[in-house]
C-alpha cells in the first residue's frame, strides 16, 4: 500500500465521518419529516414556541 | 387560472419576519394568512392556491407550524402562510398560540377564513374572533360540495351583508371558486372593494365595558395601540388572557379593567372569559341560524354508517388491528416483488457495472472491493426494501386520508387512559410508524406537559420505518409464509409493550388522572391518488435522503473497518469483528451471540436500517462466491427488463391472492443464497423472532436520541416533551 492509497483512504474515511457528522449532528435530528409540519423548526417570527 | 408559483417554501430554516418581496404595504406584494378549524382544508386550499406540496390529511392537527408558499396572481405577488388549525385564538393550545401570535404581531394584510361549509357554527366561533382583530377576513366557504349534497342551504349573500366581508364558496379539492377567492382577496388589497367589517354587538354590559377599557388603554398606554388592535386588546384585558398580559407586560397596573368589568361579573355571576365565549357562541349561533337552511328530515349518513361499527366499543379495537394486518399484508404482497427485483439487480448486474467500470478507469483493487463489498452491498441491502417502505407509507397514507386514522386514536382512547394518557396522545404514537422523529416533536401538540413527556418516552416503542427492512429480511427468511403475520404481530407487540410501559410508568414517575379526551372525528373521505401519491412521497423519500448520506456514509466506515488492520484475512479479526466478539457473549443468552449479529447492531444505533447493511457488508463475500459466469451487458439488461415485468405482475397477482398467501411463499424454492441464505445459516427461526423483537425494542436510534434531547432542552414546560414541572 502506498502513499496515495493512505492518502486516498484518509480522503474517504474524513468525506464519511463528515456525511455522518453533517447528516446527523448538524441537521441536529432534522428530516423529511419537519415537511409534514411535525418538526421543530428555527424559531421564527415572533412565536414563543416554535 | 394565471396563478403562477414563484417560489414554494417550507419555512423550515428561515428566520427572516417576511420575504424582502412582499413587506407588507408595499405594492409588489401581500402577505395573506390562512386561518380556519382544524381538518377544514386550509393545506389543500394552499396546495390548490400555489401549487405546493403543504401535507393534508383527513385529521386534525396535520400543520402544527406556520407554512407559507408564494405565488404570483394578476400581477400581485401573493404570500400564503398556512396557520394551524384552531377552534378559536384563546391561549390554550400551540396552535392557537401559534396562530394568535401571528395575526397579532406580523399583522398580515389580509386574513382567508377557512370555514367548512358542513360545520358553519362551529366555524363560525374562530370567525367572531378574527373579526376582533380588525384584519380585513375573506371567507372562502370550504367544502361547499359537500353541505350541498347534504341538502343544506347556506345564503352567502345575507352572510356577506350580516358580516361586511366577502365570502366565496370553494371546493379546494376540486379547485373550485379560487379563481373568485383570489380576486375578492386582490380586490381588497388593492383597494378596488371596501372592506368594512361589521362590528359584531357583544351586548350592552359588555360594549360598555370595552368602550371604558379601551379610552383606558388609549390614554394611559398610547403606545400599546400602535402595536395591538385597541379592541382585540381591551377584550383580552377583560378576558385576563395570561399569554396577551405576558406579551404586553404592564403586569398588576390593568386592576382598571376590574373596575370596569366589575359590575359585568357580578351581574352574570361568571368570570368574564366564560361572558365572552358565551356571547362569541351566541353570536356564531345566530349567524349560522340565519344564513343556513338545513334539510328537515337527515338521512343517517355514510360516516355514521361506518362509525357505527368502527367505533363500537367492543368492536373498535379489533377493527383497528384488523385494518393494521391487512395493511401489512398489502404492504408485503405489493412490494416484495419489486423488493426481490431490486436485490436481483443491485446484487447481479449492477454490482457487475460496477466492478467494470472501476476496471475500466484502473481504480487500485481495494477501492473496487470499497465500491462493491462496501457502498453497494451495503447501501444496496437498505435500498432494496425502498418498494416496502414506500407501499406502508401509501397505505398509512391511504388510512390518514381516509379518516379512519382519528378513528383509531378514538378506540384507542380507553386504553390510554389506562396508562394515564389519552387518545390524543395516540396520533404522535401513529406518526411514529413512518418516522419516529417527527412523532417525537409531534408531543408538543399535547396540552400537558405529563402527556408530552410520557408520550414521547414510549413512542420508540412504536415501530419505525427504518426498522422494516430488518424485520422484512428476517420474515423473508424464516418465515415467509406467514409474513404479514409475523409483521403485524412485531407493531402490535410495540403498541402493547407501550401501553405497559406507560403503566408502570403511571404508577411511578407520571402519576394523575389522564384529562377528558375531546377530538373532532373528521368525515370518511376517498383520499384522492394524486394526493396519496405527493404525500406517500414525501414520507418515504425520507429513507432514500438517508441512503444517500448516513447510510453510505456508515457503510464506507463499516466496510474499513471489516478491512482494518489492512490486510486482515478473516473478518473476524478485523476491527469491527473484534468489537462484536466482546459484545456478542452479552447477546448469547438471547439466541444471538454472534460477532456478526452484534457488529450489525452497534451500527443500527445510528439508524436502524444500517444494520441490514452491515449484514449484507458482512456476508458479502460468502455469497459472491457463489457466482460462476458473468453475463453480458446486454444479457444483463435484458434479464433487469424482464425480471421487473415478472415482479410487477406477481405483486398483481398477489393482491387478489387468498388472504395469508403471501408472494413470499414462492420464495420457498428458491436456493439459499446472497444475504438471505447467510442469515438463515446463522439463525434459527427463534433466535431471528428474537433478534427482530431485540431490533423493536433496543435504544432509539441517535437521530431520535436528538429529537428528544432537543426537545427536552428547550425546557419551557410547555414546549418540551420531557420536561415535566
Amino acid at each position: 500500500m502506498g502513499a496515495t492509497d493512505i492518502l486516498l483512504m484518509g480522503l474517504i474515511i474524513g468525506g464519511a465521518v463528515y456525511l455522518l457528522y453533517r447528516s446527523l449532528w448538524k441537521k441536529k435530528g432534522h428530516c423529511s419529516g419537519c415537511e409534514v409540519g411535525t418538526c421543530e423548526m428555527k424559531r421564527k417570527y415572533n412565536s414563543k414556541d416554535c | 387560472m394565471s396563478t403562477q408559483i414563484i417560489e414554494d417554501r417550507i419555512q423550515s430554516g428561515d428566520n427572516t419576519p417576511q420575504s424582502p418581496l412582499i413587506s407588507r404595504g408595499d405594492k409588489r406584494g401581500v402577505t395573506v394568512a390562512v386561518a380556519g378549524n382544524p381538518n377544514s382544508g386550509k393545506s389543500t386550499l394552499i396546495n390548490a392556491l400555489a401549487g405546493t406540496r403543504l401535507s393534508v390529511g383527513n385529521w386534525p392537527g396535520v400543520t402544527v407550524e406556520k407554512k407559507s408558499a408564494i405565488f404570483e396572481y394578476e400581477g400581485t405577488k401573493i404570500r400564503l402562510v398556512d396557520l394551524p388549525g384552531t377552534y378559536s385564538l384563546s391561549p390554550y393550545t400551540q396552535e392557537e398560540i401559534i396562530a394568535g401570535d401571528y395575526l397579532v404581531n406580523e399583522k398580515p394584510d389580509l386574513v382567508i377564513n377557512v370555514v367548512d361549509a358542513t360545520n358553519l357554527e362551529r366555524n363560525l366561533y374562530l370567525t367572531v374572533q378574527l373579526l376582533e382583530l380588525g384584519i380585513p377576513v375573506v371567507i372562502a366557504m370550504n367544502i361547499y360540495d359537500e353541505a350541498v349534497k347534504k341538502g343544506y342551504e347556506i345564503e352567502i349573500k345575507t352572510m356577506e351583508e350580516m358580516l361586511g366581508v366577502r365570502v366565496i364558496p370553494t371546493v379546494a379539492t376540486k379547485k373550485t371558486g379560487l379563481d373568485d377567492l383570489l380576486k375578492a382577496v386582490t380586490d381588497i388589497t388593492d383597494g378596488t372593494f371596501s372592506h368594512q367589517p361589521k362590528k359584531l354587538n357583544y351586548g350592552a354590559d359588555i360594549e360598555s365595558a370595552a368602550s371604558a377599557v379601551e379610552a383606558q388603554i388609549r390614554n394611559s398606554y398610547p403606545k400599546l395601540t400602535e402595536k395591538y388592535p385597541l379592541r382585540w386588546l381591551a377584550f383580552k384585558l377583560m378576558e385576563k388572557d395570561s399569554h396577551t398580559m405576558e406579551e404586553i407586560n404592564i403586569g398588576g397596573t390593568i386592576s382598571f379593567v376590574d373596575e370596569k368589568t366589575e359590575h359585568l361579573r357580578k351581574a352574570h355571576g361568571e368570570d368574564i372569559e366564560s361572558i365572552m365565549a358565551d356571547e362569541r357562541y351566541a353570536l356564531a349561533s345566530g349567524l349560522a341560524h340565519e344564513v343556513l337552511k338545513k334539510p328537515e328530515f337527515r338521512k343517517m349518513e355514510i360516516t355514521e354508517k361506518i362509525d357505527k361499527i368502527a367505533l363500537n366499543r367492543f368492536l373498535g379495537i379489533p377493527i383497528f388491528l384488523a385494518a393494521m394486518w391487512l395493511v401489512f399484508k398489502l404492504t408485503f404482497d405489493v412490494s416484495k416483488p419489486f423488493a426481490d427485483w431490486m436485490n436481483s439487480t443491485a446484487s447481479g448486474p449492477f454490482k457487475r457495472w460496477a466492478e467494470v467500470l472501476m476496471s475500466l478507469i484502473k481504480a487500485p483493487d481495494w477501492t473496487a472491493s470499497l465500491v462493491t463489498d462496501g457502498v453497494i452491498a451495503g447501501v444496496g441491502s437498505v435500498i432494496v426494501f425502498v418498494p416496502v417502505i414506500f407501499a406502508m407509507m401509501f397505505f398509512i397514507t391511504f388510512l390518514e386520508g381516509s379518516g379512519y386514522m382519528a378513528r383509531a386514536a378514538f378506540v384507542m382512547d380507553r386504553a390510554m387512559h389506562a396508562i394515564g394518557l389519552h387518545g390524543k396522545s395516540f396520533i404522535p404514537m401513529l406518526l411514529g410508524f413512518g418516522c419516529n422523529v417527527p412523532a417525537v416533536y409531534a408531543t408538543r401538540t399535547l396540552e400537558n406537559p405529563k402527556d408530552k413527556a410520557l408520550t414521547a418516552l414510549l413512542i420508540p416503542l412504536m415501530s419505525c420505518g427504518a426498522r422494516l427492512p430488518v424485520y422484512v429480511v428476517f420474515i423473508g427468511a424464516f418465515f415467509s409464509a406467514h409474513a404479514g403475520t409475523v409483521l403485524w404481530s412485531l407493531y402490535v407487540m410495540g403498541i402493547v409493550l407501550a401501553v405497559a410501559m406507560g403503566l408502570i410508568f403511571k404508577k411511578t414517575l407520571f402519576r394523575g388522572e389522564a384529562p377528558v379526551f375531546i377530538m373532532e372525528l373528521p368525515p370518511y373521505r376517498m383520499p384522492s391518488f394524486k394526493s396519496l401519491m405527493i404525500h406517500t412521497w414525501e414520507k418515504g423519500k425520507h429513507f432514500l435522503v438517508k441512503a444517500g448520506t448516513y447510510i453510505l456514509a456508515v457503510s464506507i466506515l463499516v466496510w474499513f473497518l471489516l478491512n482494518l488492520p489492512w490486510g486482515v484475512e478473516q473478518k473476524r479479526d478485523s476491527y469491527l469483528g473484534k468489537t462484536g466478539q466482546i459484545i456478542a457473549p452479552v447477546l448469547e443468552p438471547l439466541g444471538f451471540g454472534s460477532w456478526e449479529a452484534a457488529s450489525s447492531l452497534i451500527s443500527g444505533l445510528i439508524a436502524k436500517e444500517i444494520v441490514v447493511g452491515t449484514m449484507g457488508e458482512i456476508y458479502v463475500t460468502k455469497a459472491e462466491e457463489e457466482k460462476k459466469e458473468r453475463p453480458s451487458f446486454r444479457e444483463d439488461l435484458r434479464d433487469v427488463v424482464v425480471s421487473f415485468g415478472t415482479a410487477a405482475k406477481a405483486a398483481a397477482l398477489n393482491v387478489f391472492s387468498t388472504p395469508g398467501i403471501s408472494s413470499l411463499s414462492a420464495e420457498e424454492d428458491e436456493k439459499r443464497a446472497g444475504l438471505k441464505g447467510e442469515i438463515q445459516k446463522a439463525f434459527t427461526p427463534l433466535s431471528a423472532y428474537a433478534f427482530i423483537v431485540f431490533i423493536l425494542l433496543y435504544m432509539p436510534c441517535v437521530v431520535v436520541a436528538i429529537a428528544m434531547s432537543r426537545s427536552s432542552a428547550r425546557g419551557n414546560g410547555s414546549g418540551s416533551p420531557l420536561h415535566t414541572k
